[in-house]
C-alpha cells in the first residue's frame, strides 16, 4: 500500500510528495477555515445569521446587513487568514532550516526590525507623515535586519547555528531600541506603539487585503516548489550536499521565502509572531514531516489561529474591540498543548 | 545544463502565473468594494431625504479638516466623538452624543461630564473604538482625531460624514472644528469669546498679585510607576502658555524642539523639573502603590529639596483628569478655576 502521492515533472526539476492522509486533512482543514469565516462574518456587535451570510455571500441576500459583512467584516477576517497563512509558512521554513524547533520569523529578525521600524516611524513621523506609509516602513525595517542577519553570519556559507545565535543576538539589540524608543516618545504616540507592538488586523480594509495577497500568492506557491530541498536541508548540511542540493543558495532562496511573508504578515498586522512559532508544530503533528504537506496546512493552521483570535478579540469585550495578538497565544497554546498531550504515547 | 534552464523555464513560468492570478485577484475585491461603498452611500441619502428637515437647515457645508473635506448637511443630530476632547466639547456646546469613547480612567466616563452623558453608548477604546458599534448607532456625524483614525478614516466615512482633528489635545481646535461641523458656530464661538475673557481677566489679575515676579516659571510634573516626566506642551503646557507663564530656559529649549513630554528615568535629572511653581499629579495612584512609592523616592531625594518650588513651597498636586486627560473646554476651564484658586485670585 502506497501511502504517498507523488507529483514529479518529467524533468524531475519540480516534485512533490504528498502523504494520503494529508490530503483528507487539508480538506478537513479547508471544510473548517470555510465555517470559520462564515462564523466570523455572522458574529459582532449585531448578529447576522449564518444563513444570511451565506445567502449575501452566494449574491441572494437582502442587502440588509451589506455595509457590516463586505466592508467591516470581510475584510477583516481575510487579512486575518493572510497574515496566519504567511506567518505559519514562514516559521515552518525557518524551523526546517535551522532545524530547530523553536525557530519563527523572530529568529532572522523580521519581527524585531519591523518593530523598530514601525517603532520610530510611529514616534517620530505620527501626524506629520502619513500612516500609509508604516507598512512600508515596516517591511524595510524587516529586510535591513534580516540582510544584516545574514551577512553577519556569513562564514563561507552560513550555518543553522551560527544563523540562529546572531538572530537572536541582533534579536535583542532590536528589542532594546524599540523599548528606547517608546521611553523617548510622547504620550500620544506611545499608545498608539504599544497598540502596534501587539499586533492586530482592526480596521483593515480592501485595499490591505490586496496589498497582502499577492505575497502570500506568490511565496507559498514558491515555498512549495522548494519543498524538495526543504526535505533535504532537514538531514543536515552534508546529507543534503551529498544527494545533490546546492545548500547554500537553497538555504538563502528558502529564507528569502521566509523573510518575505513574515515581513508582509508583520507589516498590515503588526507584531503577531507567536504565531509562526506554533503552526508549524500543529501541522507537524496533524500531518508528520514531509514539507510538501506542511506547507498548506501550516498556512491553514496559521491561518485560523489568527482569524479566531481576531474574532474573539472583536467580540468577547463588547463594546471594547481590543487587538487580535492578545489573543493569539491564547489561543495557539492550549491547542498545541492538548496536541503534545495526546501524541504522548507515540 | 538543460536541466537547469528547463528548471528556471518552470520557475519563470510558475511566477508569471502567479502575478497574473495575483492581479485578477486583487481587481475583484476592488469591485466589491465599490458596489459596497456604493450600496452604503445609497442607504444615507435614503435616510437623509426620510429625515423632514424645514428647507433653510438643508443647506450642505464643506467643512475643511485634518484629513479633507466633508460635506455635512443641515444640523447633526446624531454625533459620535472618538477621542476625550470631543466628547467634552460636545457637552460643552449642549449636545450630548448617541456614541463616544470610553474614557481612559474612571471608565466608562469621566466623572466631571459623566452626568451629562447618561445614556451615551461606549462605542470601544480611543485607539481603537469599534466601527460595528458606530454603524449600528446610525449617526450623522463622527468626530475624530487624525492622530488616532487615520487608517480607519475610509471606513468611517462611509457610516458617516466624518470630520478629523490633527491631534487629540488642542482643545479651542476642537472646539471651533466640531461648531463649524455640528452647524453650531454662534455656540463655539461665543465659548471661545468666554474662554479668551477668562485667559486675560486670569492674566491681569496675576500681574497685578505677583507684580515684579510676574511671569513665573512653572513646570507641570508626573509620577507613574517606573518613572517621572515633565510635560513641556500638551493640554496643560499649551493653556499655562496662554495664560503667560514661562518655562524654565532648559524647558523652553524643549518645546521650542516640539517636544510635547520629558520623560526621566533617573534621579539625576530632578533639577530639570526646577520653576517657581511646580504642579504634580501622579498617574492613577489609587490603583498603584507604585506610583506612590516613585513619588515618595523622588521627592526624598535631596536634589527635590533643592528645587526653587520646593523650596518656596509652591507645589501643588493637581487632579490629572482635568489637567491632562479631559483634553476639552470644559476641564481647561475647571483646571483655570484650579488655578484661580492656587494664587488665591477673585474669579
Amino acid at each position: 500500500m502506497n501511502k504517498y502521492i507523488t507529483l514529479r515533472a518529467r524533468s524531475g526539476s519540480f516534485s512533490l510528495l504528498l502523504e494520503k492522509r494529508a490530503i483528507i486533512v487539508l480538506l478537513i482543514l479547508a471544510g473548517l477555515s470555510c465555517l470559520l469565516v462564515i462564523a466570523g462574518l455572522s458574529v459582532g456587535s449585531s448578529l447576522v445569521s449564518p444563513l444570511e451570510v451565506i445567502l449575501h455571500l452566494a449574491g441572494a441576500g437582502t442587502g440588509e446587513h451589506a455595509f457590516v459583512i463586505e466592508t467591516l467584516r470581510l475584510p477583516r477576517i481575510l487579512l486575518a487568514m493572510l497574515v496566519g497563512g504567511a506567518l505559519g509558512v514562514s516559521g515552518l521554513i525557518l524551523q526546517g532550516i535551522i532545524r530547530n524547533p523553536l525557530g519563527s520569523p523572530d529568529i532572522i529578525g523580521v519581527t524585531g526590525g519591523a518593530s523598530l521600524a514601525a517603532v520610530i516611524f510611529i514616534t517620530c513621523f505620527a501626524g506629520g507623515v502619513s500612516m500609509d506609509w508604516l507598512p512600508l516602513a515596516a517591511i524595510a525595517g524587516a529586510a535591513c535586519m534580516s540582510s544584516l542577519i545574514y551577512l553577519l553570519s556569513w562564514k563561507k556559507g552560513v550555518t543553522p547555528i551560527r544563523l540562529v545565535l546572531i538572530g537572536i543576538g541582533m534579536a535583542a539589540a532590536a528589542s532594546a531600541m524599540t523599548t528606547m524608543m517608546i521611553v523617548l516618545g510622547d504620550t500620544y504616540s506611545t499608545a498608539q506603539a504599544y497598540l502596534w507592538l501587539t499586533g492586530s488586523v482592526y480596521g483593515a480594509d480592501w485595499v490591505d487585503v490586496r496589498s497582502m495577497l499577492p505575497w502570500v500568492l506568490l511565496f507559498i506557491p514558491l515555498a512549495l516548489f522548494f519543498s524538495k530541498t526543504a526535505n533535504a536541508q532537514e538531514m543536515g548540511d552534508q546529507v543534503a550536499a551529498g544527494i545533490g542540493v546546492k545548500v547554500q543558495l537553497h538555504r538563502f532562496v528558502l529564507l528569502f521565502i521566509s523573510v518575505a511573508l513574515a515581513g508582509s504578515a508583520v507589516a498590515f498586522a503588526g507584531g503577531i509572531a507567536f504565531v509562526g512559532l506554533i503552526a508549524p508544530h500543529i501541522a507537524r503533528k496533524l500531518v508528520g514531516r514531509s514539507f510538501g504537506s506542511l506547507v498548506p496546512v501550516s498556512a491553514l493552521v496559521g491561518g485560523m489561529i489568527v482569524c479566531l483570535a481576531d474574532i474573539v478579540a472583536r467580540t468577547a469585550f463588547l463594546p471594547l474591540d481590543l487587538p487580535a495578538g492578545i489573543f493569539v497565544s491564547g489561543i495557539g497554546a492550549p491547542f498545541f498543548i492538548y496536541l503534545l498531550y495526546r501524541n504522548r504515547h507515540q | 545544463m538543460f536541466r537547469t534552464k528547463k528548471a528556471l523555464f518552470t520557475l519563470t513560468a510558475l511566477i508569471t502565473v502567479l502575478l497574473v492570478i495575483a492581479g485578477c485577484g486583487a481587481a475583484k475585491p476592488a469591485g466589491t468594494n465599490t458596489e459596497a461603498s456604493q450600496t452604503a452611500a445609497e442607504g444615507q441619502q435614503a435616510r437623509n431625504s426620510q429625515a423632514e428637515q424645514p428647507a433653510a437647515e438643508d443647506a450642505v457645508r464643506v467643512i475643511e479638516h485634518a484629513m479633507g473635506k466633508t460635506e455635512i448637511k443641515g444640523t447633526p443630530t446624531r454625533i459620535v466623538t472618538l477621542y476625550q476632547g470631543a466628547t467634552d466639547v460636545a457637552v460643552a456646546l449642549g449636545v450630548k452624543p448617541v456614541g463616544a469613547v470610553e474614557s481612559w480612567l474612571e471608565q466608562p466616563f469621566y466623572q466631571y461630564i459623566r452626568s451629562d452623558l447618561e445614556g451615551v453608548t461606549v462605542v470601544g477604546e480611543e485607539t481603537q473604538p469599534n466601527l460595528e458599534e458606530i454603524a449600528k448607532l446610525k449617526p450623522d456625524l463622527i468626530i475624530a482625531s487624525k492622530m488616532r483614525h487615520e487608517e480607519i478614516y475610509g471606513q468611517l466615512s462611509q457610516i458617516a460624514p466624518t470630520v478629523t482633528h490633527e491631534t487629540v489635545y488642542k482643545f479651542k481646535d476642537t472646539v471651533a472644528l466640531m461648531g463649524n461641523a455640528m452647524n453650531k458656530q454662534e455656540e463655539a464661538d461665543a465659548l471661545l469669546a468666554e474662554w479668551d475673557a477668562r485667559v486675560a481677566d486670569f492674566n491681569g489679575k496675576i500681574a497685578t498679585k505677583l507684580g515684579e515676579e510676574w511671569p513665573i516659571e512653572v513646570s507641570v510634573l508626573n509620577f507613574r510607576a517606573d518613572h517621572a516626566r515633565i510635560y513641556v506642551t500638551g493640554f496643560a503646557g499649551d493653556i499655562l502658555d496662554e495664560l503667560g507663564f514661562v518655562r524654565s530656559e532648559l524647558l523652553q529649549k524643549e518645546a521650542d524642539n516640539g517636544g510635547v513630554v520629558l520623560k526621566l528615568t533617573d534621579k539625576e535629572s530632578i533639577p530639570s523639573m526646577n520653576a517657581d511653581v511646580s504642579f504634580v499629579f501622579l498617574t492613577d495612584p489609587g490603583s498603584d502603590e507604585a506610583v506612590q512609592k516613585t513619588y515618595e523616592e523622588w521627592t526624598a531625594h535631596p536634589l527635590w529639596n533643592n528645587l526653587d518650588s520646593v523650596k518656596a513651597d509652591q507645589v501643588y498636586q493637581i487632579d490629572e483628569v482635568t489637567w491632562n486627560m479631559g483634553g476639552g473646554l470644559i476641564s481647561a476651564n475647571l483646571m483655570l478655576d484650579q488655578l484661580y484658586e492656587h494664587f488665591g485670585l477673585q474669579k
